[in-house]
């Protein structure tokens, strides 16, 4: 062998060791998020005291991004269903944000006790679920645990439910026009799980799936509440969707009976857009496609 | 030599280079779990081809179109073939598009866990390669091809044989980064960067292999057309990488997977495919005529068969 082919030879096998050692190196675990509200032990006692609320408004500051066409041409059902098919993860009328999952994540009741120290019930009415329009309806949901979600139908075409979530077991289902309604429930809390149709890939929607009944979603007009909540001081989070795990902001509340403690909040334009520059080394960033 | 018989090897590799097609397909539009049974789909065998499951069902269909031409091969080798090895070969192909559609299966099953996923994909190129050995084992210039006079025969075996491996390392890298994350999410950047440091690797390996080729056997087309074809590939193949990244990390900003993402991935693992097929062909024919060392040769005991 000549001295060229051996500097080949030992440069390529370098290089692919480099390539195996970078693969194999450890990443970080994705976020399990175990922070899915709070949690009841065994053998606890409901709490029938006194109660509040935690009510407030989500904004959105700045220009919200237009919502972006559906290509439905895979499926003319679709498109016959909902011509001006776009998608629905920043609706914001008049400057306020809806779709935003607002719970208690921990607290101390003025009792003395932690929230979840308490047994909630898990209502024995089911949640809908809907598939209209080739869009999940609604498109951010919460339920307790063990409480059962009723998904349906509702479109000329076939929906293949699929939920991701990371406590709990995944599933995958198709469900045809016309099917019985499929029921399911998650038992371990989590928010927020992320479901797709594996045939309509556009098509999202989120469960947020807590011990206790303290969550609430905003609606068109931003407003929340978040009802039957014992006093006491609480830790609330506002999630909504985008990026990796979806972006969130805390807020602590004090909680007063038969009174709404106020929580209101805001996102920003400047979170909606996900970051597509790939940052190599600390110093060096290589910026490619910015929308 | 039955050139029906390499005629037959010749579609049965296009077949499989179309599956590859169809199968990245089924990826780059996150179809994959369009339907959670299998081999039925929605508990049919020719369900609506709509939305995603036209491409899911439709590689289904076209991994059982392969699967049976490999059948078919299988006994078309043992009817026609006298030489025992290429018959173990076709069996070989048998056996290795019968384990990947059960890593189909398993992996529709398991809901596409990476490390099913990642090996589903690099199979399919190992079969791939199977089938174009068959095809050019049985072609009429590798059983008329002449031992070429050259003393530096051993190197280029070598060369062509390790740049043989660092592609199908980079292949694997290649599959496990495609499967790593959904169209809507971040492709890994640890990931990204082996991806990229191997095909540095391959680049060296493949580009210098080729030019030793070209440069050493001029005029001989035996050798010097896969060489010339792997390095046009392997510019081509580098150009659609970087292309696939460009549009890849944008795309999860996209309400659903859209083109030019699809198709520039999707040309990508094809191209991946066709530098992998041009060199084994190159590396089947540097061991077919260019001399094995003189150890080599004394350890030979029996006469081979071409």
């Amino acid at each position: 062998m000549n001295k060229q082919t051996k500097v080949w030879l030992v440069l390529a096998i370098t290089l692919s060791l480099l390539a195996l050692g970078s693969a194999c190196g450890g990443g970080t675990k994705p976020d399990t998020n175990a922070n899915g509200g709070a949690g009841t032990d065994a053998g606890a006692a409901p709490y029938n005291g006194p109660t509040g609320s935690i009510a407030g408004v989500i904004s959105f500051e700045g220009a919200p991004p237009a919502p972006k066409k559906i290509d439905t041409s895979a499926d003319a059902a679709c498109g016959k269903a909902n011509p001006n098919l776009s998608t629905d993860d920043t609706i914001v009328t008049d400057g306020k944000l809806a779709n935003v999952f607002v719970y208690i994540k921990d607290g101390t009741v003025d009792a003395g006790k932690k929230i979840g120290e308490y047994a909630w019930s898990t209502p024995t009415t089911a949640v809908q679920l809907d598939q209209k329009g080739c869009h999940y309806s609604p498109h951010v949901l919460g339920v307790q645990t063990n409480q059962k979600i009723s998904i349906t139908n509702s479109d000329q075409t076939q929906h293949n439910i699929h939920p991701s979530p990371k406590n709990n077991p995944e599933w995958n289902q198709t469900q045809a026009n016309g099917a019985p309604p499929i029921e399911k429930s998650f038992a371990r809390a989590e928010t927020l799980i992320p479901v797709k149709c594996n045939q309509h890939p556009w098509m999202k929607a989120y469960i947020g799936v807590l011990k206790t009944p303290f969550f609430d979603v905003s609606e068109t007009n931003g407003a929340y509440e978040i009802k039957g909540v014992p006093p006491g001081k609480y830790t609330v989070i506002a999630w909504r969707e985008g990026g990796a795990d979806g972006q969130t902001k805390q807020m602590d509340v004090t909680v007063t009976a038969n009174a709404a403690g106020k929580a209101d909040f805001a996102f920003g334009s400047a979170q909606t857009t996900v970051n597509t520059s790939l940052k190599v080394m600390p110093a060096l960033e290589l910026p490619m496609m910015h929308k | 030599m039955s050139k029906g018989l390499n005629r037959f090897a010749i579609l049965v590799a296009c077949a499989t280079f179309f599956l590859i097609i169809a199968g990245a397909l089924v990826t780059s539009n996150d179809a994959g779990l369009a339907t959670p049974d299998w081999p039925t789909s929605n508990g049919l065998l020719f369900p609506p081809m709509v939305g995603n499951l036209f491409y899911e069902h439709g590689h289904r269909m076209i991994a059982t179109t392969v699967g049976l031409l490999t059948i078919g091969l299988a006994i078309y080798i043992r009817v026609k073939e006298k030489r025992y090895w290429i018959w173990r070969l076709g069996m070989l192909a048998l056996a290795l598009v019968i384990v990947q559609g059960l890593l189909g299966a398993l992996t529709v099953k398991m809901m596409l866990p990476l490390g099913v996923s990642a090996a589903h994909a690099t199979l399919a190129q190992l079969f791939f390669c199977t089938t174009v050995s068959i095809a050019v084992f049985t072609s009429r210039s590798w059983i008329e091809a002449r031992t070429l006079p050259d003393e530096t025969g051993s190197p280029l075996r070598y060369m062509c044989t390790f740049a043989l491996a660092i592609i199908f390392v980079q292949l694997i890298l290649g599959a496990t980064l495609r499967h790593s994350a959904k169209w809507d999410q971040h492709l890994p950047v640890q990931m990204v960067v082996a991806h990229i440091i191997g095909a540095f690797g391959v680049t060296i390996a493949l580009g210098g292999t080729a030019f030793s080729v070209l440069r050493r056997h001029k005029g001989e087309a035996f050798l010097t057309r896969p060489a010339t074809i792997a390095l046009v590939l392997l510019v081509v193949q580098l150009f659609l990488g970087v292309a696939a990244y460009l549009t890849r990390i944008g795309s999860p900003n996209d309400p659903q997977p859209l083109h030019p993402m699809i198709g520039i991935t999707v040309a990508h693992v094809a191209c991946g495919a066709l530098v992998f097929a041009t060199t084994i062909v190159l590396t089947l024919r540097t061991y077919r005529v260019l001399p094995a060392s003189e150890a080599a040769m004394k350890m030979a005991a029996r006469p081979q068969e071409s």
